[in-house]
């Protein structure tokens, strides 16, 4: 009994080992491959688009493959740290604008300055998007594609509440919350605009409505602002706002519970998010979901939007920046950007811009500051914390403020 | 025993060495070869990597050129002066007590549980701690979090149900202690099964005739329990205690999940997270290797205690 | 007066059965409920209109077969190799008198103190020097390295827990003192093993972290790193198919226990039976 025992662990050893070692030579002998970095947004949103921009490659460039691999927004800095150690990395990656800074400071990617010209639309990119894949005069990333925010919201308790329109501002946005509160009251719960506690690209955008800003530079070193009296002023326009609007809790934020989650289950009149937030909503509402941009609170404007995107790069660690830079083409060209914007998002270049609520929130945006630790202040959870404090009531908006602040101050001036 | 003590005689009278007695004695250097040379092989550069960039100063930068700056101790006084560093090892150290003691105490009774019940109960047990046993962390996460979801969690939901108070859309990672205590279940929720099935199969070394005998002289259960069963048992206690403590200490997956990356912040840093937001989200990689050898000290400190008794348990006579 | 209490034990059972499997309850629950229960305010017990579409939807996610064959290659191969590495290296440790024998119980456990976290990128630069990087030999090395450590500790200990004259009856046979550990040691330590191995299988499955930075190919990850990509994107996460596809995880280690649980001695120990 013990032989056949020993016998069969010995015989899946071999077969296992076999088929691990296997899949190594088969990757030694390909030779001619283009791996490219895209986030799980391409493969569930718009694959099609990412095959049409391979068929397309390989029609010009006969021999090489297209190798995609998609990556999770929770890891993928680290697989791209190890990369950069070892090797082994992608030849065009996909970097959320708020991540390029960082990387392009550290040297992470190829000079494209060269090439620039020669990329689909290059004189028309979008500014805000553009601004992100410069350092230092250099250009190192390509736009892909943006996203603003808009109010989604169901037409159904607006017509309830007796609300006829979208809101031209602030205030009155304010005074239709309390009707908006009445018409949902019979949900347990009801937020008339649910809003995470801690979602820092909604709270932000009221700052820099009311003129203050979050970091600025002086004299070659960076100065939180949010303790400004402009900044100030906007902070607490929010957590008016908030208190009156949402019943979320002030810990919670913007990915847990996803708002339209909530929308589906019919705890919200309204959500704030990206334009693709319809998709998502529940069938249940359907027939009466529509969207409008969020006002300032200076009536007939715009409140700014977060523009969040992504850029492609080219990883310094590839060997094939010419091909590299290829694809990137082919996946940024007129149509594929187009494909992008059919499918609700905002395209690269002012060109291409259509009239969408998306596209037109984006008329009036906000971005964050183009410093190399950015995202450490992100990562560090600095605003989010600062948001809680405020909501729970634990600090005034001065305090917290002022301690956040001082907190982005020093992290944003390290070496 | 008569081969081992004859051994013992015999090279204390110091014969000349045979051949049979070298190759005797060679075994064990034999038997260990394949594992040292595994081991070796795979961590020896990792390990020393690790340690000399400790000594590094080692950013991204310096990761894309492959070339750190020599910088001394500094990273280690940095991260000893920061005061995040010496809250976050308190909050570990608790973490970590609470954590062990839990697991092991309910972990040892549920082995003691397992002996007294019927064999079917026993199968029924054993097969639901290895389903949970089995359960990804990554999923055990999701679940968790779903069950303690503000707006349409069970736990919520059953506690309000259950006239335990109103718990409608009570924010269960509202505060540190809550979130900690989450995550403490969690972990304890897992580590049970493992523990329990452990002991109970180092339960099951214990010769029956034993027991029964302290029984019939009539000692209560108590006593035999500790004077009978546990040192059978202690070896197996003792691995346990310190492996628990180890993982527990270490423990990331988990807590960085299950609060979720958007609510992490110093104030309820562990250990563990905080090595892989110094080391890796904010890619100073010196400075978390640095917090990495400091870690390991910290844990060879704490399960000292088990590893000498561990050291001794095993001499051979 | 151990069977008279017999049925109050059992109820405890019963109800830290309840307990414990609470959460796995509500995961298979979940997969089976339709839609609109699972995202509904007020939760329900047991879905009413119960479905297989999530599991469908699950299994038909690309890449699950092959991921689920890469996981097994990995795990079976890490299993049956620490298990035979480890238990030569942990009758070394417990049985024998050497030199170096306290060093290498420190070095045991000192590796197994490291923080696992810190050596992800030292390991990564090394694996990707012998092309260990995006195939499963190199992970199976990772795991290997990590499994070995914990595997010859926990094994030591049972082989420390065998009763001394169990072993002196076999050498009294006559046997030599390799032979006695084959005949008479390995079914005493049969236990030991199958904990251990369990350990090894259910840790290697699950395992996150390494195999997510080591494989980049979705036709070579693991299926704890497919099912990550359920929940990681941004747009709409399928929480009933995603309980599907955990539900579909968790039964090889649960599989794998049945295999070889009938090898803990359940009741009396085999070596009462032989004294």
């Amino acid at each position: 009994m013990r032989l056949r025992v020993v016998a069969a662990a010995t015989l899946a050893v071999l077969l296992g080992v076999a088929a691990a070692t296997a899949s190594a030579a088969g990757q030694r002998a390909a030779a001619g491959k283009l791996t490219v970095w895209l986030q799980v947004d391409a493969q569930s949103g718009w694959p099609d688009l990412v095959a049409a921009a391979n068929q397309q490659f390989q029609q010009d460039h006969p021999g090489t493959t297209v190798d995609v691999q998609y990556q999770n927004w929770g890891d993928h800095l680290q697989k791209f740290d190890a990369a950069l150690a070892g090797g082994g990395g992608p030849d065009v990656i996909e970097m959320g604008n708020t991540e390029m800074t960082k990387y392009m400071a550290a040297g992470a990617f190829a000079d494209l300055t060269s090439l620039k010209s020669t990329f689909p639309n290059s004189s028309n990119w979008l500014a805000g998007l553009a601004k992100s894949g410069n350092y230092g005069g250099k250009t190192f990333g390509v736009p892909y594609y943006a996203g603003s925010r808009v109010v989604t919201y169901r037409t159904d308790v607006w017509k309830k509440a007796g609300i006829k329109g979208a809101p031209t501002s602030l205030g009155q946005f304010t005074t239709d919350l309390q009707r908006l509160a009445k018409a949902g009251s019979g949900t347990k719960g009801f937020s008339p605009v649910y809003i995470a506690g801690t979602d820092w690209y909604f709270a932000m955008a009221f700052v820099y409505d009311y003129g203050g800003s979050i970091a600025y530079t002086h004299a070659h070193k960076w100065v939180g602002n949010l303790d400004s009296k402009n900044s100030i002023a906007g902070l607490t326009a929010f957590k008016n706002f908030w208190r009156a609007a949402s019943k979320a809790t002030p810990t919670s934020d913007e990915n847990n519970p996803a708002p339209y989650t909530v929308f589906s289950q019919g705890g919200a009149g309204s959500i704030i998010g990206p334009g693709w937030f319809s998709c998502c909503t529940g069938a249940k509402y359907k027939g009466v979901t529509a969207q409008f941009v969020m006002p300032s609170h200076t009536p007939g404007q715009a409140m700014p939007g977060f523009l969040g995107g992504s850029d492609l790069a080219v990883p310094i660690t590839s060997k094939q920046t010419a091909l590299a830079a290829d694809w990137i083409k082919d996946f940024t060209s007129t149509s594929s950007e187009k494909g992008l914007q059919a499918k609700g998002n905002i395209p690269n270049a002012t060109s291409l811009l259509g009239n969408s609520v998306n596209e037109r929130a984006a008329s009036r945006s906000w971005f964050v500051p183009a410093a190399k630790h950015w995202v450490d202040v992100e990562n560090g959870n600095i605003l989010r914390n600062m948001l809680a404090q405020i909501l729970k009531g634990k600090l005034t908006v001065a305090q917290a403020a002022s301690s956040a602040s001082d907190n982005i101050t020093s992290v944003l001036n390290q070496p | 025993m008569a081969v081992s003590a004859e051994t013992t005689r015999a090279w204390s009278r110091r014969r000349p060495l045979s051949r049979a007695r070298v190759v005797r004695a060679s075994v064990p250097y034999w038997l260990l070869l394949p594992v040292v040379v595994v081991l070796g092989a795979i961590l020896g550069y990792p390990i020393y990597s690790l340690v000399r960039l400790s000594f590094q100063h080692y950013q991204l930068f310096e990761l894309i050129r492959h070339k750190g700056q020599y910088i001394g101790l500094k990273n280690f006084g940095s991260v000893l002066h920061d005061p995040v560093f010496w809250h976050t090892a308190l909050r570990t150290v608790i973490f970590t007590i609470a954590n062990v003691g839990l697991t092991i105490g309910i972990g040892m009774l549920l082995a003691l549980l397992f002996v007294r019940i019927s064999t079917w109960v026993r199968v029924l047990l054993t097969a639901g701690l290895v389903l949970v046993w089995a359960m990804p962390p990554v999923v055990a996460v999701q679940i968790f979090n779903w069950m303690t979801n503000p707006q349409n969690g069970v736990l919520n939901y059953a506690l309000t149900q259950a006239h335990f108070g109103d718990y409608f859309q009570h924010d269960w990672m509202g505060s540190t202690l809550s979130q900690l205590g989450l995550v403490t279940a969690l972990i304890v929720w897992g580590a049970l099964p493992f523990v329990a099935i452990t002991l109970y199969a180092a339960l099951s070394q214990v010769p029956n005739e034993l027991i029964e005998a302290a029984e019939i002289d009539g000692a209560r259960s108590l006593r035999v329990f500790f004077d009978v069963t546990v040192p059978i048992i202690r070896p197996v206690l003792l691995i346990l205690t310190s492996l628990s403590i180890l993982w527990d200490f270490g423990v990331f997956t988990q807590p960085y999940l299950l609060i979720g990356q958007p609510h992490i912040h110093p104030g309820n840093y562990l250990m563990g997270i905080y090595l892989f937001e110094e080391g890796y989200v904010k890619t100073d990689f010196g400075r978390g290797a640095a917090i990495s050898i400091l870690m390991l000290a910290m844990v060879a400190v704490m399960s000292v205690a088990y590893v000498r008794r561990m050291l001794k348990v095993g001499d051979v006579e | 007066m151990r069977h008279a209490h017999r049925s109050l034990w059992n109820t405890l059972a019963l109800a830290i059965f309840v307990v414990m499997v609470f959460p796995i309850f509500w995961m298979v629950s979940t997969a089976f409920k339709r839609e609109d229960e699972v995202t509904s305010l007020t939760p329900t017990w047991l879905p009413l209109h119960p479905t297989i579409q999530h599991f469908r939807d699950a299994i038909h996610h690309p890449f699950f077969w092959q991921d689920v064959k890469n996981s097994l290659i990995i795990v079976c191969v890490t299993v049956v190799i620490s298990l035979a590495l480890s238990f030569l290296a942990a009758v070394a440790l417990a049985k024998y008198r050497f030199t170096g024998r306290k060093a290498m119980i420190l070095l045991i456990i000192g590796i197994q103190m490291l923080p696992g976290a810190g050596l992800i990128i030292p390991l990564y630069v090394v694996l990707a020097k012998y092309h260990q990087v995006n195939v499963l030999s190199g992970v199976i090395i990772t795991y290997l390295t990590f499994a070995l450590p914990f595997c010859v500790w926990t094994l030591r200990g049972f082989i420390l827990g065998i009763p001394k004259d169990l072993e002196e009856a076999a050498m009294v046979d006559g046997s030599t003192r390799v032979g006695a550990f084959v005949k008479i040691l390995l079914p005493l330590v049969a236990p030991g093993l199958v904990a251990t191995s369990i350990f090894a299988f259910i840790t290697s499955w699950n395992e996150y972290i390494f195999a997510r930075i080591l494989l980049n190919d979705q036709a070579r990850q693991t299926v704890t790193v497919w099912l990550s990509f359920f929940s990681g994107t941004q747009r709409q996460t399928d929480y009933a198919a995603l309980m599907a596809a955990s539900t579909l995880t968790a039964i090889p280690p649960f599989v794998f226990f049945l295999i070889v649980q009938r090898r803990i001695a359940f009741g009396l120990t085999a070596g009462a039976v032989r004294g």
